[in-house]
């Protein structure tokens, strides 16, 4: 499994072909740093699926970042885990922690 | 004690932040909003049905001043229905825009998608010329962009995406919801509610009033009388899905839970074939079962609906040839003959053109001229392009180029 970070993240050298298809499919590429970051979120499952099969179909994941309190942390933490359509994508969601604390939604804008 | 209000729109975000869920969403629609050099003048928010699309227009246009002209599905929406409305409200520049407080108009179209055939005759035409000339931001909404009818509105907007809210956060909405209701709410009740809401923060809400309004405990007991919601899926997960079933069973109930058009269905199944069987004789029989699927297809047309079941039996034993073979592949969607469709449009308008005129001048039609007419012709060219037969056809420059450099017919 490879945990990706959705600001920015490096692969391997790929042909122009699969690089094209990348771009189209909604990633960034930063010419400086050599890396990618993900621009749209419109094709993110489509985008995943060919991150995979560039790593050798390794299985790709990003770190869910929790709108309460700012903690980074993976899906594999969460109890919802099979419930959830997006799991494992790039999106901001409430970590294991704030929701035991009770904590709602208002506070994130403290 | 019992609100006059449905909490819904008690609770309808003022604020972007208050939005629920899909901040990339946001985070996008919002630098569309704010950047008036944009590269497509309009924006189309698609997604599942109450996760934000329409609280997102409403709240930004009330964060940022914008004075909201909306049409949605309740309104007629024919091409003159359109103009009258959106017409004035795209073209000219609203005075209070000068003052202070307001930023001016916004059109937002609403459930773009349900604009009907006969009913809604040239609305979509309408829009998309609306959005060419508008001097505003023209927003719309839509659940399935997908639609054959909303491609040349797909053409001059740009997409943003709106995803199902997660299970966490919908339970974090729900307890403020409560929290202002003066609701004490077990943990596990909120968590039954926004589980079977499935990602829609607007039925999780209706379901909390309707089983939370008047009282001021909530209990998991009080939530066994939720029914759950089915939710449709989209082509994309429909073909991931359907290629990596285990059984035909599985298949079949995929198949059937989904909303995909059939005819898209099935031309994407018979292009993902070859990457899903690598043995020619198992790739030979998932084809055979295609195309017995393709004649009940045909047999169904619009009204034989009691055939679907087996059209959706045959394609799910495609799937289920060699179901111990099943290794990950990159899908192919949309299929490849549309796609070609799309990037041959140009190249097959030129073509029907060059024929009208061949066709009129020479009294046939425009099949027989594109058959029997323009082999001879595009031959007389290729030998002398100053042809006097390009006068007398009035063939353009750029006709005469395409003609001598197009390959077979």
């Amino acid at each position: 499994m490879v945990v990706l970070n959705k600001k920015a993240f490096k692969l391997p050298r790929v042909e122009k072909e699969k690089f094209i298809l990348l771009l189209r499919l909604g990633l960034e590429y930063d010419r400086e740093q050599g890396s990618f970051c993900i621009s749209s979120y419109n094709n993110i499952e489509r985008l995943l699926d060919t991150i995979s099969s560039i790593l050798n179909d390794e299985k790709v994941m990003f770190l869910q970042n929790c709108i309460l309190c700012g903690r980074d942390f993976p899906c594999s933490d969460c109890k919802y885990y099979d419930l959830c359509s997006t799991k494992n994508l790039p999106f901001h969601c409430v970590c294991t922690q704030c929701l035991k604390e009770g904590r709602a939604y208002e506070d994130s804008d403290k | 004690m019992k609100d006059d209000f449905l909490w819904v729109e008690k609770y309808r975000p003022k604020k972007i932040a208050e939005v629920v869920g899909n901040e990339e969403a946001k985070a996008t629609f919002v630098e569309w909003l704010k950047n008036k050099r944009h590269t497509k003048k309009a924006v189309l928010l698609y997604g599942p049905p109450g996760v934000g699309k329409t609280a997102l227009v409403n709240a930004a246009s009330n964060e940022f001043g914008f004075r909201i002209i909306e049409m949605n599905a309740s309104d007629t929406r024919t091409e003159k229905a359109i103009n009258k409305v959106a017409g004035p409200a795209t073209s000219f520049v609203a005075l209070d825009k000068f003052s202070t407080e307001s930023k001016g108009n916004l059109l937002f179209l609403d459930e773009v998608d349900g604009i009907a055939g006969n009913e809604d005759r040239g609305g979509v035409s309408a829009i998309v010329k609306i959005v060419e000339e508008s001097r505003v931001p023209v927003i719309m909404a839509a659940n399935d962009p997908d639609l054959e009818k909303l491609r040349p509105l797909k053409k001059v907007c740009a997409l943003i995406r709106f995803q199902q809210v997660r299970i966490p956060l919908i339970i974090a909405m729900l307890r403020r919801i409560c929290i202002m209701q003066h609701v004490e709410a077990e943990f596990e009740a909120l968590e039954r509610i926004a589980q079977n809401s499935r990602g829609d923060v607007r039925s999780a809400i209706n379901d909390l009033q309707s089983l939370a309004e008047e009282k001021r405990v909530l209990t998991l007991q009080d939530t066994m009388m939720l029914s759950s919601r089915n939710r449709d899926i989209s082509m994309y997960e429909t073909l991931k899905g359907f290629f990596s079933a285990k059984s035909l069973a599985e298949a079949s109930t995929l198949l059937s839970r989904s909303s995909v058009d059939y005819d898209d269905l099935l031309l994407s199944v018979s292009d993902n074939l070859p990457l899903r069987y690598t043995d020619s004789r198992e790739l030979a029989e998932a084809y055979d079962l295609v195309s017995k699927a393709d004649v009940f297809r045909g047999r169904i047309g619009t009204e034989n609906w009691h055939l679907l079941k087996y059209f959706f039996n045959c394609l799910a034993q495609a799937a289920a040839v060699a179901p111990q073979s099943c290794k990950s592949f990159e899908l192919i969607s949309p299929p490849i003959r549309i796609i070609t469709l799309f990037w041959t449009k140009g190249k097959r308008t030129a073509l029907a053109t060059i024929c009208a005129k061949i066709g009129a001048r020479c009294h046939v039609s425009r099949e027989t001229a594109k058959h029997d007419f323009v082999p001879f012709v595009k031959i007389m060219l290729e030998k002398q392009k100053s042809n006097p037969i390009n006068s007398w056809l009035k063939l353009e420059l750029e006709e005469v180029d395409y003609l001598v450099k197009m390959g077979k017919f």
